[in-house]
């Protein structure tokens, strides 16, 4: 489930950094945004979850323009750090900001519709002989389809004349702008859409959780995601789902080995894992699983 | 000629840190002319296209095409308005096929947008068969048609250089600044490079900007040759009366020495 | 570009410069005349010398970072765990192996020093020979980061350590108060920093560093062995940033796995304010960092000041890319 999650959140990061080129290491600070966006109008001001969510979306996407417009003419190193420094920002804001999110106490009562939503469907699907074990059931059922009509759309759409602009400011920016192509625009549409990507993510992880927490949202998720999409292969969405799924497969494939460490001792193991594999792959197979070699050796 | 010129370059100047790549370079271009720029390496002639292409901006001076000033003007604006350029080291796109680099060239298309291909869906169908057609007459005539759905990336210098040209063309500019068009290409090609050239001139109007360093071709198929030294123009003619001026041998002769 | 344009009518341009470093001075000094009468001289002072402080250790380490990167054109991501790695190793020498903690201290550095060497014959070199490209190299280095920095916490555990030192003694002079322990920091700090800034000017070594940090290809024409010098500014790296990690767990008084990590934003705040790639500016971006950020406790709750020191390299990175001292590349655009 957290599959799910991720592979949402890391079709965003795939169309920024395999198709764009602009490596967007902000993308948690997107969710959050969305998130907290979605949490903050129903808790607080009273809205329904439905229209919540929209806005919550445009909220992200908003933010995506404003961090955009300045930085993304930047190099690729500076805009990475720059997009992780604000979503360091927004974590921190969402900490202190008690007023707004309350803190590390957290958010909590915002899926009150969605409870009943899921309590509905988890008995439609008992009517037609489907055993649901846990409530969690119909999310993971949801999430997972969000993730393929997402991902189906945001495949479509890079096929398109559109995805060809990106494509080609990914591999020389200059030579689209000689051509008559706003790359600005672009890059902020895909910085956009990636945001409103991780909105959803957020979304599915908040109703998750259940108790929305700044801590959540750490810029780790978003090294995950970069895994995910380097693991699937730079450019690939098939790549994105093969990922998430084995990288979560993994990662909590080692819960259940029963190894005699410590418990954050394994969760540290985890992470060395994941660090490895980052590693490993960049050494000896930087196209992923599903990438072209071709069109590496080619760009590079 | 009593049209306004197509471009003109007053006294312009670009400095990287203490290097004055252009020192006050002047000229002017006429419509429907065919131009060479020449001058010994390191004379600003690759740093002049940028500034007036808008892909660096000048320290001083003026540039107006079609008379207006373009200053301030980014790379893509100026592109949309009819000035296109290649570049010395093309920048043709490795990774997607010779027809796509094309494609993406095409001007005015809807499926570039991003809900285009939704809600245009038809127009922007309409486009891309329409880009295509294009694209494959022009890369006909630079010979390139089978290599269309190859990577562009597999294509040799010389073929590149065609396929810079061919793409630029997409965009049906009036004014093509061209910079080392014929390097690494065979003769033949090259040959046809410059009789297509001409035919646009002949047939639309397209006014030709180019730096080449082949002096048989700068005589044979340019109007008119101005000549660029130390960041400054040092000459501005026809053909024959550059190659005759004191001026310009010395500035060779010295950068040969 | 930060310097103001003049538009002369018939769209000529003409471009007035501006020293970026005197701009910066005289925005500084203004702003510390306005939070001294808003917020009390006293307090501005307090905040000044924890400013000084801690952007004595963010300087220490944004040095290596920016060396590597001079030398290297690689993002090292994994810096901040150079830092945990110097302050856990001094951590083993003094605790462990009950050494007197200025020879543990030099031990962490050193072997910090050592850490750096190891992984540039064992990963950079490899890599850079196989002509990997930058996006890789940076992924790798978060990778690195990753594995280091959970290492380290499996290894030594999650526990909080103390470096053993006399955290709470301080010495007061005017009202204003600063710990002994800082005063070493301080202390150090500069008599490192001004080494390393001999060091560059001066010597034979430092001067090749800086040739190829500016101009690699010009520098390899030169007969610069360029190997040795990417070692030696690994040594220098890791060294700086061991020391850095050792001084900071000192100065905040705990070591976690997680020291480098808390600051290593901080220090690539540093690194791009004073420009990266020329040591100079990390240093004065690390006082800079330093000081924004303790002058922003005087006007918001201190747990933002980080968030702070980020807006000011976001704010330079907007208004001027290259940092304070670094020069305009035409890949900074």
């Amino acid at each position: 489930m957290l599959a799910a999650t991720y592979g949402i959140f890391a079709l965003g990061l795939q169309l920024n950094i395999g198709t764009t080129g602009i490596t967007n290491f902000g993308q948690a600070g997107f969710m959050a945004i969305g998130a907290y966006a979605m949490a903050i109008l129903v808790v607080r001001e009273g809205w329904s979850w439905w229209w919540a969510m929209p806005v919550a979306i445009v909220c992200a996407m908003a933010a995506a323009v404003l961090v955009g417009l300045p930085s993304l003419r930047l190099r690729a190193d500076y805009f990475a750090i720059t997009t992780l420094a604000f979503a360091e920002i927004v974590r921190y804001a969402a900490n202190n900001w008690r007023s707004l999110t309350n803190g590390n106490q957290g958010l909590l009562g915002y899926n009150a519709d969605w409870f009943k939503l899921s309590f509905r469907f988890g008995n439609w699907l008992n009517d037609h002989g489907i055993h649901v074990t846990s409530f969690l059931f119909p999310l993971m059922l949801v999430s997972w389809a969000l993730l393929l009509v997402l991902w189906l759309l945001v495949a479509a759409l890079v096929r398109t004349p559109w995805g060809r602009v990106l494509r080609a400011i990914r591999e020389d920016e200059d030579a689209a702008r000689a051509l008559g192509k706003n790359t600005l625009a672009y890059k902020l549409q895909s910085l956009a859409l990636s945001a409103a990507l991780a909105a959803i993510a957020g979304f599915v992880l908040a109703m998750n959780l259940t108790l929305l927490v700044p801590d959540q949202f750490d810029p780790v998720f978003t090294i995950f995601g970069v895994v995910i999409v380097i693991l699937g292969g730079l450019g690939s969405y098939v790549g994105v789902l093969v990922a998430s799924f084995l990288l979560m497969t993994l990662l909590e494939g080692t819960r259940y080995i029963g190894l005699p460490l410590a418990s954050d001792k394994i969760a540290a193991l985890r992470f060395i894992i994941v660090g490895l594999v980052l590693i490993l792959l960049m050494a000896f197979r930087p196209q992923g699983l599903f990438g072209k070699r071709k069109e590496m050796l080619l760009g590079e | 000629m009593s049209d306004p010129p197509i471009l003109e370059v007053e006294d312009v100047a670009k400095r990287f840190g203490g290097v004055r790549a252009v020192d006050g370079a002047s000229f002017s271009v006429a419509r429907g002319s065919i131009t060479a720029l020449i001058g010994p390496n390191g004379a600003g002639k690759s740093s002049l296209f940028n500034v007036v292409t808008g892909f660096e901006r000048p320290d001083g001076g003026a540039v107006r095409y079609d008379g207006r000033s373009i200053y301030r003007l980014p790379p893509y604006a100026i592109a949309r308005r009819g000035m296109v350029r290649t570049f010395q080291l093309t920048k043709t796109l490795s990774v997607m096929t010779v027809l796509d680099n094309m494609l993406l060239a095409a001007p005015r298309h809807p499926g570039e947008r991003l809900g285009g291909s939704l809600v245009f869906a038809a127009a922007a169908r309409r486009r891309e068969r329409e880009a295509r057609e294009h694209a494959l007459s022009l890369l006909a005539t630079f010979a390139l048609a089978e290599m269309a759905n190859e990577y562009a990336g597999t294509l040799s210098g010389g073929q590149r250089k065609l396929l810079e040209l061919a793409r630029a063309l997409m965009l049906e500019p009036r004014l093509v600044l061209l910079d080392e068009p014929l390097a690494g290409v065979n003769p033949t090609l090259g040959r046809r490079l410059l009789e297509h050239i001409e035919q646009l001139r002949a047939d639309d109007g397209t006014t030709f900007l180019f730096v080449e360093h082949d002096m048989e071709v700068v005589m044979n198929h340019s109007d008119r040759v101005i000549v660029m030294a130390a960041g400054r123009v040092i000459a501005d003619g026809e053909p024959q009366a550059v190659r005759r001026d004191e001026a310009v041998i010395e500035a060779y002769l010295g950068a040969h020495a | 570009m930060t310097a103001p344009e003049a538009v002369l009518p018939g769209g000529r341009f003409a471009v007035v410069r501006a020293s970026p470093l005197a701009v910066v001075g005289g925005a500084m000094v203004a702003a510390a005349l306005v939070l001294g009468a808003a917020k009390g001289w006293q307090s501005l002072a307090q905040a000044t010398i924890n400013g000084l402080v801690s952007g004595s250790y963010f300087a220490l380490g944004a040095a290596g970072l920016t060396l590597v990167y001079g030398v290297l054109k690689l993002v090292n991501f994994a810096h901040g765990e150079f830092l945990t790695f110097g302050a856990y190793m001094a951590l083993l020498g003094h605790s462990t192996l009950s050494l007197p903690l200025p020879v543990a201290i030099v031990f962490g550095v050193a072997l910090t020093a050592v850490l750096g060497v190891g992984l540039e014959l064992a990963m950079w070199r490899p890599m850079r020979r196989r002509g990997a490209g930058v996006l890789q190299l940076l992924l790798m280095a978060l990778g690195l980061a990753f594995v280091l920095r959970n290492s380290i916490q499996i290894v030594a555990g999650t526990d909080v350590r103390q470096l053993g030192a006399n955290v709470t003694a301080s010495v007061t002079f005017g009202g204003l108060h600063i710990g002994r322990t800082e005063l070493w920091v301080l202390g150090v700090a500069l008599v490192v920093l001004l080494a390393l800034a001999l060091l560059l000017r001066e010597t034979r070594l430092g001067k090749q560093i800086r040739a190829l940090s500016d101009n690699p290809e010009l520098a390899e024409t030169t007969g610069i062995d360029t190997e040795k010098i990417v070692l030696v500014t690994w040594i220098l790296a890791g060294a700086l940033a061991g020391l850095a990690g050792i001084v900071y767990g000192a100065s905040v008084g705990v070591v976690t796995p997680n020291l480098g990590f808390e600051i290593v934003l901080s220090l690539f705040a540093a690194v791009i304010v004073g420009g990266i790639g020329n040591a100079y500016g990390a240093l004065a971006g690390g006082i800079l960092i330093g000081l924004v950020q303790e002058w922003a406790t005087l006007v918001a709750p201190a747990s933002i000041k980080v968030a702070v020191g980020f807006g000011a390299m976001i704010l330079v990175l907007i208004l001027r890319p290259q940092g304070l001292l670094g020069r305009v590349r035409s890949a900074d655009r």
